[in-house]
């Protein structure tokens, strides 16, 4: 039998990883409900973010702590993800091919991203602090003060994103592009500018999760390559029907990773992960949490 | 002199490689409403959706309130035509600038946005209006009393809507970007005629607070009482102007198009 401890443990740890995915895959999801296409440059983003990250907020170089780090990175990322949509997927908007052919630029810019990430900041691995130290006591049990000040912010960034979505009229004009273009641009929607919104948005939100991950795991210019498998096999789960779907998705894999990595074997994870994707889209192509066409 | 509302100068258009109309020559005056009559298949929703830049036309000119919508240069060298100008983005025309210039097209069988409920598409929907230089900010329409149905719907999903909702919540959108040209396209297609008369009803009260519209329907009882002008579009051409007192009865109508023999 195995304590109360262990098993908090392996859930927070769970709940953490499940919040970092979250966040991936709402942005992945973004690009991919509105615009259409497979952003293959997502990982290249999470590491971009980080190492931005890093340069602000690391004693080694600029020294500004971490919540700076955090602001900068994501500010940056928008505008790199801003820049990319410009340079990668535009260029090929209203071609028949536009998802074979953002499929090889965007990952001809993950290259060259993680090649510029190289080149500037060495392939040596780094580590980001943490967000916050000591623990939070809950009677029962303790958790580590870093991860509830993750999952709380990861909470707070999705629901500013839903109500951004819901409430503001670039949310709304977003959604609406991305459920119908035609009579988006018939009612004077300017579809290339949210395009390049939900892009740099997605973009902002793969850097954060990039801060995360370094404070978890060690940054290389490769980091990104395995949550952005994570994300894609949360966005096939859960479907993208509605916003909140691959959320639920996320936690979900999240848990299953953190309780086989701890009971049947860290190398059996990514298998056990696989499994569960080909049996939902076997029973239920859609995904878990989705029954209706492709929407924002 | 004023300008002409909208004049369509030897415009040609289709689906490349197929040609639907052809050399469409049309003068919409200052307040003036007319109306596009003709057999489905011939080219009047191509016709429509080229109007408002959703189509490249492939000549000719759109010219409205004097401004062409069209950017200049016709189709370019032949000699290019697999490589992809539209690439580029250098969109010969723009829907969105269109729509801005208060050229507002309500598209046939519009399913507008699925996911959304109706006061957040309206809610959207002065987006074009919002970004006009210069606009007349008397031109305010309360769609709600236009449409006292929507006010019911107001927080249901497009989805869950009927077909008449769905059309209702169309032009509703459309006369909140404060139109200056309304284009409807079969507005009363496929209604329950209860439904289609009330619809006509708010058509026709919307021409009334002064829209001037281009309207396409199949109902020429309808359209001989709602516009100035009728076009009789025939095989992606213009083949006959009647002004409104010379509109005959439908079957008259029908002889005209396809011949006596038909009758």
């Amino acid at each position: 039998m195995i304590s109360l401890d262990t098993f908090v443990d392996v859930a927070t740890g769970g709940l953490v990883l499940g919040a970092i995915y979250a966040l991936m895959a709402a942005g992945l999801a973004a690009v991919w409900t509105t615009l259409g296409i497979f952003n293959f440059a997502h990982g290249a983003f999470i590491a971009l973010g980080a190492y931005i990250g890093w340069q602000i907020s690391d004693a080694e170089a600029a020294g500004m702590g971490l919540a700076a780090g955090v602001v900068v990175a994501t500010t940056a990322l928008f505008f790199v993800g801003v820049l990319f949509h410009i340079a990668l997927v535009r260029p090929f908007e209203r071609r028949a091919d536009i998802v074979t052919a953002s499929v090889i630029t965007t990952l001809a810019g993950a290259a060259i991203c993680e090649s510029v990430i190289n080149l500037i900041w060495g392939p040596r691995s780094k580590q980001l602090g943490q967000l916050a130290s000591g623990d939070v006591n809950f009677g029962l049990f303790q958790l580590p003060s870093n991860d509830v000040v993750l999952i709380l912010v990861v909470g707070a960034t999705l629901a500013a994103l839903g109500w951004f979505l819901g409430r503001t009229r670039t949310g709304r004009a977003m959604r609406a592009v991305s459920q119908n273009r035609e009579a988006a641009e018939l009612m004077g929607l300017d579809v290339p500018r949210l395009y390049a919104i939900a892009f740099g948005l997605s973009a902002a939100m793969a850097g954060l999760a990039g801060i995360f991950i370094g404070g978890i795991r060690f940054m290389t210019p490769t980091m990104g390559t395995d949550p952005l498998m994570k994300a894609l096999i949360v966005v096939i789960l859960g479907g993208i029907a509605r916003f909140v779907s691959p959320i639920y998705a996320a936690i979900l894999v999240g848990f299953v990773e953190s309780f086989c990595n701890f009971y049947v074997g860290l190398y059996w994870t990514p298998a056990v992960l696989f499994l569960m994707m080909i049996v939902v889209l076997f029973l239920k192509p859609s995904g878990l949490f989705g029954h209706h066409q492709r929407t924002l | 002199m004023t300008a002409p509302l909208l004049e369509l100068r030897g415009l040609c258009g289709g689906y490349d490689p197929i040609q639907i109309f052809r050399d469409v020559d049309l003068v919409v005056g200052q307040g003036e409403s007319i109306g596009l009559f003709g057999p489905n298949g011939h080219g009047k929703t191509t016709l429509m959706k080229t109007i408002s830049g959703v189509l490249e036309p492939w000549s000719g000119d759109v010219i409205f309130e004097g401004q062409r919508m069209n950017r200049a240069a016709a189709r370019g060298s032949r000699r290019f035509r697999n490589f992809n100008y539209d690439a580029v983005a250098r969109r010969r025309m723009d829907p969105k600038e269109v729509a801005r210039a208060g050229l507002i097209h309500v598209a046939q069988g519009n399913l507008l946005f699925p996911e959304m409920t109706v006061a957040e598409v309206l809610s959207v929907a002065p987006i074009a209006a919002a970004n006009r230089q210069g606009r007349d900010k008397a031109m305010r329409f309360d769609v709600m009393a236009l449409f006292p149905r929507l006010a019911e719907r107001r927080n249901h999903k497009i989805r869950y809507l009927s077909g008449g909702e769905r059309q209702m919540v169309s032009i509703a959108a459309g006369l909140l970007a404060e139109p200056k040209l309304l284009i409807l396209d079969e507005p009363t297609l496929g209604l329950s005629p209860k439904l289609r008369i009330e619809l006509c009803q708010s058509i026709t009260r919307i021409k009334d607070m002064g829209v001037p519209l281009i309207v396409i329907d199949q109902d020429v009882a309808f359209l001989s009482a709602l516009i100035d002008r009728l076009m009789l579009f025939d095989h992606g051409h213009v083949a006959r102007t009647l002004d409104r007192s010379e509109i005959p009865d439908h079957d008259t109508l029908m002889s005209m198009l396809f011949g006596a023999a038909l009758k």
